[in-house]
């Protein structure tokens, strides 16, 4: 009871003393400052982990953005380049038909003067004496003449449109760089479709090539992204420049882009270049095209007097070849 | 009296005019175009000469020396653009005027026509013969 009361007293004492309230102060102040600081740690990892997810998110974004961009460019130019061609063939349609207009009217014309004169002359008593009934009929024929002759003359106001000059500006250009830049610019298609691209140039140099830099690109843009459209996932695209024909009188090269994709039905060959065609599996692959590409790509190659066919590819796929010479006759 | 001074001055002019009688070459390939305008420019008294095509019309030329050509484009063998050349290019025809008497008449046909000394370019169904003739007096007084 003694020893009690006395504890009693210590601890009554040691509540009156400031060494324990200074000690008691100390640890809630460590506390305080301990427990600040673990929190802020952890919240501050938190930030940074969100900070880089949301950076890594921005990046992906960017980069599907820019291959979006990439692609919605050549499918611009492509699309500048459908108009070029539509232009052209409406002028040398308008040529035929302004010559058509012109030979017709023509032709019209001569029997229509006889008319005429001879409708007049015979008015004005020049062919002998006529009545006046007779003069009344005369004049009537004269008026239908006369009607007819200005619709042909109208015909012929419609001017003849010049007849289509080339575009084209053909200059000396590195076929293999060419070839090797395309191959770049698709390197994210080829890549998330898991494609592997092999292009296979001669050993030697090759000699600059008279071309349209910017219209053979566009062939080798058309065909290299339809065999990658057109491919299977983790599919082949094989590229080959052939030199063989080099040293011939009409020298020339061959480019081929083979691929190991869905290929083109059997039935549906013939069509492949022909305006607005797309195969029917290739609709179903892709349903968004616009069945110019390789109509255009044949154009050009016709501009550059090369050709262009297709092959089925060895292991399904398809195969296009096309030949450019090395030089343009000059006109 | 005053009619006979009428008739008087008309003959005189008429006697006149046939003295003179203008030598008119027609180069047309047309058989009844060529008999009208000929039929016309005979009764209204000049001399008519023809020419079935273009290399007979320069045989002509030369043989006749006219005073006015009606020279149509479109012709056998040789055609009126290389007739028309070769008129203005030698010096003993080049001042022999010419109208151009065709049924083309696409404003380049005129302007090269116009390039090559064509005095006059008449597109045939849209005048009769007494505009033509009318043209001739204008060109040849």
């Amino acid at each position: 009871m003694n020893f009690d009361s006395s504890l009693f007293l210590d601890l009554f004492i040691l509540l009156f003393s400031p060494a324990f309230w200074l000690a008691v102060s100390i640890v809630f102040i460590i506390a305080a400052v301990l427990g600040y600081w673990f929190r802020g740690c952890s919240t501050h990892i938190k930030l940074s982990i969100k900070e880089a997810n949301l950076k890594t998110q921005q990046i992906h974004e960017l980069e599907k953005i820019n291959r979006e961009l990439e692609s919605k460019n050549r499918e611009l130019y492509a699309k500048e380049l459908e108009l070029v061609m539509a232009n052209k063939r409406l002028q040398s349609l308008e040529a035929a038909k302004s010559k058509f207009i012109s030979v017709t009217t023509h032709q019209l014309r001569t029997p229509l003067a006889a008319i005429k004169w001879t409708f007049d002359m015979a008015i004005k008593g020049q062919l002998g004496n006529i009545d006046e009934d007779f003069k009344k009929f005369m004049k009537k024929g004269f008026q239908s003449t006369e009607r007819v002759i200005s619709i042909v003359n109208d015909l012929l106001k419609i001017d003849t449109i010049d007849s289509e000059k080339s575009e084209f500006s053909f200059k000396p250009t590195n076929l293999v760089e060419l070839v090797d830049n395309v191959i770049n610019e698709f390197s994210n298609q080829i890549k998330s479709r898991q494609l592997e691209v092999v292009f296979e140039k001669p050993n030697k140099e090759l000699p600059f090539l008279e071309m349209d830099e910017d219209k053979i690109r566009m062939v080798l843009e058309n065909l290299i992204d339809n065999a990658i459209k057109y491919n299977t996932l983790g599919g082949k695209i094989f590229i080959k420049i052939d030199d063989s024909r080099l040293n011939s009188a009409e020298s020339s090269l061959q480019i081929t882009v083979v691929d190991s994709g869905i290929g083109i039905p059997s039935g549906e060959k013939d069509k492949v270049f022909q305006k607005f065609f797309r195969a029917s599996n290739a609709i179903k692959q892709e349903p968004d095209g616009s069945g110019l590409g390789l109509y255009i790509t044949r154009e050009i190659l016709e501009k550059h007097n090369g050709a262009i066919w297709f092959e089925e590819g060895k292991k399904g796929g398809s195969s296009f070849s096309f030949t450019l010479p090395l030089r343009q006759k000059k006109v | 009296m005053n009619n006979e001074v009428k008739t008087f001055n008309l003959q005189d002019l008429n006697i006149q005019f046939y003295k003179m009688a203008k030598k008119i070459l027609i180069v047309e390939d047309d058989e009844f175009l060529r008999s009208l305008n000929a039929k016309r420019l005979e009764t209204e008294g000049f001399e008519v000469s023809i020419a079935v095509d273009g290399s007979e019309a320069l045989t002509k030329l030369t043989e006749i020396k006219p005073d006015l050509i009606f020279l149509d484009l479109l012709l056998p063998n040789v055609d009126g653009f290389e007739v028309l050349t070769k008129i203005k290019q030698d010096d003993t025809t080049k001042n022999i005027p010419v109208i151009v008497f065709s049924n083309l008449g696409q404003p380049e046909d005129i302007e090269k026509a116009k390039q090559l000394g064509a005095d006059d370019f008449m597109v045939k169904a849209n005048f009769t013969l007494d505009d033509v003739i009318a043209k001739i007096k204008e060109i040849l007084k």
